[in-house]
C-alpha cells in the first residue's frame, strides 16, 4: 500500500514536472537563442520564441510518415516526464538515469520507424551519442553514491558540505558529456538547431508539426533534468545552496552555449573516444581516489 | 493566436536561377542581417517550413522537386516567388526547355519581382507572406471548428 | 523426493521412447505430452516447496554409484568414438585423459567415502526447475514446427529427428540432475552428460563446420570435466568430502584450505560458461539447429556453469584468489563481448555474444559473493533465460521465412511479420532497457559492486553497457522501419512455433511485473538459506514503479502500434527527388533513379572481434595462469593463505 502511495506521488509529481519544466526549459532556450545571438553580434529573437514556435507548431497541420511514430515520441515524452518526476521528488538516481535513457531509445525508434534517410543517419548517430556519454553517467551515478552514501537524490539536503568537492573529476567529466546530452557544438551529431549540419535536420527530419512540437518540449524537459543534475553537486544541508546553485547553473548554462558557439561539429570517432577517454581518466581516477584512499 | 506570424521558418529553393536571386535571399538569411529576430528560421526542410521561398522558373527538371517539396509541407504554408524568374520565367521564359514561372507547377501566394530582387523586396515579400499565412491558420481554424 | 526422481528420469525415458516411435504424428503427441507433463510437474514441485530454506534427502545408492561410473565411461567412450571417427587427436586425449581419471578416482580414491545426503533442492533448485521445466520444455515444443522447416530447407539430410528430440530430454534430465545432487559425482556425472548432449547436437547436421564446432566445443568442455574431477579427487582425498552443501559451508569457514579445489572448480564453471578464453565454442554452437541454440543459451549447458559458480558464492566472498580470477574474467568477458558485438551482423551471433556477456556478470556478480550481488545473479539468470529464449525462438522463425539471420536483412520485418517483430522487439528491450528485469538484475549488479568498491568491474561494466545499448538499440532500429507495404510472410509460421513464442513472451513480460514477489518469494530465501539474511539492493517501490512502466511499455507495443490514423499521409524526403518514395528510390544527379540504401554502423576497424579478442585472449590467460599458481603455491603453503 505505502509502494502504492509512493508510485502514485512520483506520477503526480511527473506531471508537474512536465508543466513547470516546460516553462522553465522554453525559457532557458529562449535564453540560449538569444545568448548566441548576442555572442555573434545579433539582436536575436525575443525571449519568447520558443513558445511561439512550439505554439505555431502545435496549429500546424497533422500529417504522418507512418502510423506509429506520434506512439513512439509520446512514451518518449512521457518517460522523460516520468525520469524528472522521479529526481525532483528525491527518487534513485539510477532509475532517473533508467527512465531517461527509455524515453530516448523511443525517441530514436521513433526515427528509424521513418526509414528515411535522413533521419536513420540521424537516429544513428544518436545511438553513438548515448553510447559515448553512458559511462560516465553511470559513473557519476557510482560517485554519487560513494559522495554520499545512497542512492537517492533526497540525500543531497542534509548534507554537510556539496559532493562537488570530492567529485570534482566526475563533475569534469559529467560537463563534458552533457555537451553531448545537450546536443551542442562541437557534438551535435545527430541534431542541431543551427545551420551548419551535414544533415538536414538529421533525427527529426521527419517529424513535423505537433509531433515536432511534443520533441521540443521533450528536450526542454531533459535540459532541465540535465541542470538538475549538475545542481545535485552543488546542495547541501544550508539555505545559502540555493545561491551557489543558481550562480553555479547560470555559469553552466553559459559555458555550454559559449562552447556551442566556439567549435566546429567533429566526427563521430572524435565523439566516441573524447568522451571515453575523458570519462575513463577523470572519471576512473576520481573514483579510485574515492574508493582506494 | 495566430502566432504563426511571429515564427516563420522557411525554406529556399532554387529552380533554374541564374544564382543572382540566391545570393541575395541566402544573403538576407545570414546572421548579417538578423532575420532570427523575427522568428525566422532556415529550417532546410520543408517538413518544418512555413514560407516557401523559391527563386527562378521551373523547366521539366525541377518542376516535380517543387511540386513535391510543397506537396511535404505542412498546412498553413505560403508560397513566395522571388525574382521575376520565378514570377514568370523572366528573361528564360521563351527559352525551349523552360515551363515560365512557378505558378505553372504550384499556387504562388505573394511575386516579388526584381532581377535581381532587392534585399528590401525580400523582407517586404516576407512580411506580406506573413499576413497571408495568418490568414490561411486563421482559415484552418475556423475550418477546423466547422468540422 | 518421488518427484525429483521423476523429473529426472522421466525425460530419459521420454528420450528411451522416442528413440523407438519414428512415426511423425505419434512422435508430435509424444513430445507435446511429455513436455506438458515436465512442465505441470515442474510447477507442482515448485508450488508444493515455495519458500524452502533448503531440504537435504538422505539418499545414498551403490546402484547410483555404479550407474554413474558407467555414464561417466559411457560419456568417454563415446567422446572416444568420435574423435577416432573424425580423426581429432587433442579431444581422443582428452578423454583418454578423463577416462583414465574416472577409473583411477572410481576404484583408488572413491571407496569409503561417502555421502550421506545425495539429492537436496533449496530455492534457487526451485527457479532452475521452473526454467528448465517451463522454458526447456517450451522449446521443444517450438522445435517440432522448427524441424519440419528444416528438413524442408534441407532436403540433402536424412531425417534424424528422433534422436534430435531425444537428446534434448536427455538434456533436461541432465540438468535436473544438476540442479538436485548433492553428490558431487553424481553432480559431476550429469555434468558430463550435459556436455555430451550439446556435442551431438552442435555437430547434429554432421556437416564439416558443425563437427569442426562441436569438436571445440567438447575439447572445452573436457578441459573443464577434467578440472572438475581434479577438485573432487582433492576434496575426497583430502577431506573425504563428497558433499557439495558441506563443501560450501567448509569452504566458507576455512577458505584457504580449499583455494586449489574452488580453482578448479572455477575453471570447470567457466568452460561450461563460456567466459573467455572459452567463449569460442559458444559462437561456433550457433551453427546447430535454432532450438539446440535457444536450449544451451536459455535454459541448459550454460546455466549449468553459472549455477555451480554461483552456489560457491559464499566461499568466493571470503576468498581472494580464485574470487579475483572469476571477478576479473567475467569482467572483462561482459566489456569485450559487448563491444564486439557492436561489430556482428548476424543476429544469432549478436544474442550469443549478448549471451557471453551477461554471464560474464553473473560469474562476476558469484566472485563479488555478497548477499546483493547473489540476489542480482540470481535475477540475471531468471531474465536472461525468458527473454534470450525468447529471441532466439523469434530469429529462428524469422531465419526460416526471410531465409537470413542477418540483421541487416531484417529491414522491414515490423511490416513482413509484424507480430513476430514486435516479439523481438519486446525480447530485445527485455534483455537491455529499463524498466524490463534485465537492466533492474544488472542495477543490482552495480550496487553490488559498488557496496563491495569493485572499481575495476564498475568501470567494465560502465563500459559494457554503453556497447550493450549500441547494438540492441541498433538492431531495433532495423525491425522498426515501415515502408512500403511488403508482403506479409508469416502466415504459415506453424501453430506450435506461434505457442511456444507467444507463451515465452508471456512468461517473460510476466516475470518482469512480479519481480518484486520472485524476490520475495524464491530468491531472498534462497539468499536467507545461504547467507542467513537477505538485503535487497533495489527498494520495493521502485520495483514496483518498474513493473508499472514495464505494463505501459508493453502495452503500447503490443497494442499501441496499429496505423490507423486520420492524418494525411506524406511520403520521406528525399530533397524533393522522389521516384518511388516507398522504397527511397530518387532521381540521382544524372537524372537516374537511385535506391538510398543504410546500413547499420558497425565500426569493425574498432570493434572487430579479431582486434578484441587478442586483449581478452591475453587478460584472461594470464589471469587463469596467476590464479593456478597461486592456488598450487597455496597448496604447498608457500603462498599467503587468504
Amino acid at each position: 500500500m505505502q509502494s502504492l502511495i509512493n508510485i502514485l506521488g512520483t506520477l503526480a509529481a511527473s506531471v508537474l514536472f512536465a508543466l513547470v519544466a516546460a516553462l522553465v526549459g522554453g525559457f532557458l532556450a529562449g535564453l540560449d537563442r538569444k545568448v548566441s545571438a548576442r555572442m555573434q553580434g545579433r539582436v536575436g529573437p525575443p525571449l519568447l520564441q520558443p513558445f511561439y514556435d512550439v505554439i505555431k507548431l502545435f496549429s500546424k497541420e497533422g500529417v504522418r510518415v507512418n502510423g506509429v511514430m506520434d506512439a513512439y515520441i509520446m512514451v518518449a515524452l512521457v518517460f522523460t516526464a516520468i525520469a524528472g518526476g522521479i529526481f525532483f521528488t528525491g527518487g534513485n538516481l539510477l532509475l532517473c538515469v533508467f527512465v531517461l535513457t527509455l524515453g530516448e531509445l523511443f525517441f530514436i525508434l521513433a526515427a528509424w520507424s521513418a526509414r528515411s534517410p535522413f533521419s536513420d543517419v540521424g537516429a544513428q548517430r544518436e545511438t553513438l551519442q548515448v553510447m559515448a556519454y553512458e559511462p560516465m553517467v553511470l559513473l557519476m551515478a557510482v560517485g554519487f553514491y560513494l559522495a554520499t552514501g545512497s542512492f537517492d537524490v533526497s540525500c543531497v539536503l542534509h548534507l554537510p558540505a556539496p559532493i562537488a568537492g570530492p567529485l570534482v573529476g566526475i563533475l569534469i567529466g559529467f560537463l563534458f558529456v552533457l555537451t553531448i546530452k545537450l546536443r551542442k557544438s562541437p557534438f551535435d551529431l545527430s541534431y542541431s538547431h543551427h545551420a551548419h549540419q551535414d544533415l538536414v535536420k538529421g533525427i527529426t527530419t521527419e517529424m513535423s508539426g505537433p509531433t515536432l512540437a511534443y520533441v521540443e518540449i521533450m528536450h526542454w524537459l531533459e535540459n532541465v533534468l540535465f541542470l538538475g543534475w549538475v545542481a545535485l553537486f552543488f546542495v547541501w544541508a544550508s539555505p545559502l545552496a540555493i545561491l551557489v546553485v543558481i550562480v553555479v547553473l547560470a555559469a553552466v548554462y553559459f559555458l555550454e552555449i559559449w562552447i556551442d558557439n566556439n567549435f566546429a561539429r567533429v566526427k563521430w570517432q572524435a565523439m566516441l573516444w573524447s568522451a571515453w577517454l575523458v570519462t575513463l581518466v577523470v572519471a576512473g581516477v576520481n573514483l579510485a581516489v574515492l574508493i582506494y584512499l | 493566436m495566430a502566432l504563426v506570424s511571429k515564427s516563420p521558418w522557411v525554406i529556399h529553393y532554387d529552380g533554374s536561377s541564374c544564382n543572382g536571386c540566391d545570393i541575395e535571399v541566402l544573403a538576407a538569411l545570414t546572421p548579417g542581417y538578423d532575420a532570427e529576430r523575427f522568428g525566422v528560421v532556415n529550417t532546410g526542410n520543408p517538413k518544418h517550413a512555413d514560407i516557401f521561398l523559391v527563386t527562378g522558373g521551373v523547366n521539366e527538371q525541377n518542376k516535380k522537386v517543387v511540386k513535391e517539396i510543397y506537396d511535404q509541407m505542412l498546412e498553413p504554408k505560403v508560397v513566395v516567388a522571388c525574382g521575376v524568374c520565378a514570377c514568370t520565367g523572366g528573361i528564360f521564359k521563351d527559352c525551349y526547355n523552360v515551363l515560365g514561372g512557378i505558378d505553372q507547377v504550384i499556387p504562388v501566394d505573394v511575386y516579388a519581382p526584381g532581377c535581381a530582387i532587392r534585399p528590401e523586396s525580400i523582407i517586404d515579400a516576407v512580411v506580406e507572406g506573413i499576413g497571408v499565412l495568418e490568414e490561411k491558420a486563421r482559415a484552418m481554424k475556423a475550418e477546423k471548428k466547422k468540422r | 523426493m518421488e518427484l525429483m526422481g521423476f523429473l529426472i528420469l522421466f525425460p530419459v525415458f521420454v528420450a528411451a521412447l522416442l528413440m523407438v516411435v519414428r512415426q511423425e504424428f505419434a512422435r508430435k503427441i509424444l513430445v507435446c505430452a511429455s513436455a506438458g507433463v515436465i512442465a505441470v510437474t515442474s510447477v507442482v514441485f515448485v508450488a508444493l516447496n515455495v519458500g524452502t530454506l533448503g531440504q537435504y534427502y538422505e539418499f545414498e545408492s551403490e546402484v547410483v554409484n555404479y550407474l554413474c561410473f558407467g555414464i561417466d565411461c559411457l560419456v568417454g567412450v563415446t567422446v572416444l568414438c568420435y574423435a577416432a571417427k573424425y580423426r581429432n587427436i587433442i579431444s581422443a586425449l582428452l578423454a583418454i585423459v578423463m577416462l583414465a581419471l574416472c577409473v583411477v578416482f572410481e576404484f583408488f580414491v572413491l571407496p569409503g567415502t561417502t555421502c550421506a545426503r545425495g539429492l537436496y533442492f533449496d530455492s534457487l533448485s526451485l527457479i532452475m526447475i521452473l526454467i528448465i521445466g517451463i522454458i526447456g520444455s517450451g522449446i521443444i515444443v517450438y522445435a517440432l514446427g522448427y524441424m519440419k522447416d528444416h528438413y524442408n530447407h534441407n532436403p540433402s539430410q536424412p531425417d534424424r529427428s528422433h534422436s534430435f528430440f531425444a537428446l534434448m530430454f536427455v538434456f533436461l534430465g541432465a540438468m535436473y540432475a544438476i540442479v538436485f545432487c548433492n553428490n558431487l559425482v553424481w553432480l559431476l556425472t550429469a555434468w558430463e552428460v550435459t556436455t555430451l548432449c550439446s556435442f551431438l547436437l552442435i555437430g547434429f547436421t554432421k556437416t564439416q563446420e558443425s563437427i569442426v564446432n562441436s569438436f571445440r566445443q567438447i575439447i572445452m568442455n573436457m578441459i573443464g570435466g577434467i578440472a572438475f574431477q581434479v577438485a573432487l579427487f582433492y576434496l575426497v582425498f583430502n577431506f573425504q568430502l563428497l558433499d557439495f552443501a558441506q563443501f560450501i559451508v567448509y569452504g566458507a569457514y576455512a577458505p584457504a584450505l580449499f583455494v586449489f579445489p574452488l580453482t578448479c572448480l572455477t575453471l570447470a564453471g567457466m568452460t561450461k560458461a563460456a567466459q573467455m578464453p572459452f567463449h569460442t565454442w559458444l559462437l561456433g554452437a550457433m551453427v546447430a539447429p535454432t532450438p539446440t541454440s535457444a536450449l544451451l543459451h536459455s535454459s541448459t549447458m550454460v546455466k549449468a556453469g553459472v549455477f555451480l559458480l554461483l552456489k560457491c558464492a559464499p566461499i568466493y566472498a571470503v576468498s581472494f584468489a580464485p574470487s579475483l580470477l572469476i571477478i576479473l574474467i567475467g569482467g572483462v568477458t561482459f566489456l569485450l563481448t559487448s563491444l564486439m558485438a557492436i561489430s556482428q551482423t548476424n543476429a544469432k551471433r549478436v544474442l550469443a555474444y549478448s549471451t557471453i556477456g551477461n554471464l560474464g556478470l553473473i560469474c562476476a556478480c558469484a566472485g563479488v559473493g555478497t548477499t546483493e550481488a547473489m540476489w542480482a545473479a540470481v535475477f540475471l539468470i531468471v531474465f536472461h533465460a525468458v527473454a534470450k529464449s525468447l529471441l532466439f525462438l523469434c530469429v529462428g522463425t524469422a531465419e526460416h521465412h526471410i531465409s537470413s539471420r542477418d540483421i541487416e536483412d531484417m529491414d522491414l520485418l515490423f511490416e513482413r511479420m509484424p507480430k513476430l517483430a514486435r516479439l523481438m522487439l519486446l525480447g530485445i528491450m527485455i534483455m537491455f532497457i529499463a524498466p524490463f528485469g534485465m537492466l533492474l538484475a544488472k542495477w543490482a549488479t552495480l550496487v553490488s559492486f559498488v557496496d563491495t568498491r569493485q572499481f575495476i568491474l564498475l568501470l567494465l561494466l560502465a563500459y559494457g553497457s554503453a556497447g550493450t545499448f549500441m547494438y540492441y538499440a541498433k538492431w531495433m532500429g532495423k525491425l522498426t522501419g515501415i515502408a512500403a507495404e511488403p508482403t506479409n510472410v508469416e502466415l504459415e509460421v506453424h501453430h506450435t512455433e506461434w505457442f511456444a513464442l507467444f507463451g515465452m513472451a508471456a512468461i517473460a513480460v510476466g516475470c518482469c511485473v512480479v519481480m518484486p514477489l520472485i524476490s520475495n518469494v524464491f530468491v531472498e530465501p534462497y539468499i536467507i538459506s545461504v547467507a542467513g539474511l537477505s538485503i535487497q539492493p533495489i527498494s520495493d517501490d521502485n520495483l514496483w514503479l518498474c513493473s508499472l512502466a514495464t505494463v505501459a511499455v508493453v502495452g503500447v507495443l503490443l497494442f499501441g502500434l496499429n496505423r490507423k490514423s486520420d492524418k494525411r499521409q506524406v511520403g520521406i524526403y528525399l530533397s524533393g527527388a522522389s521516384v518511388d518514395n516507398e522504397r527511397r528510390v530518387f532521381n540521382n544527379s544524372k537524372d537516374q533513379p537511385l535506391q538510398a540504401t543504410g546500413r547499420n554502423m558497425y565500426m569493425e576497424e574498432y570493434f572487430g572481434e579479431t582486434r578484441l579478442k587478442n586483449i581478452g585472449y591475453v587478460c584472461t590467460y594470464l589471469l587463469i595462469v596467476a590464479a593456478f599458481a597461486w592456488a598450487i603455491l597455496s597448496m604447498l603453503g608457500i603462498a599467503p593463505l587468504s
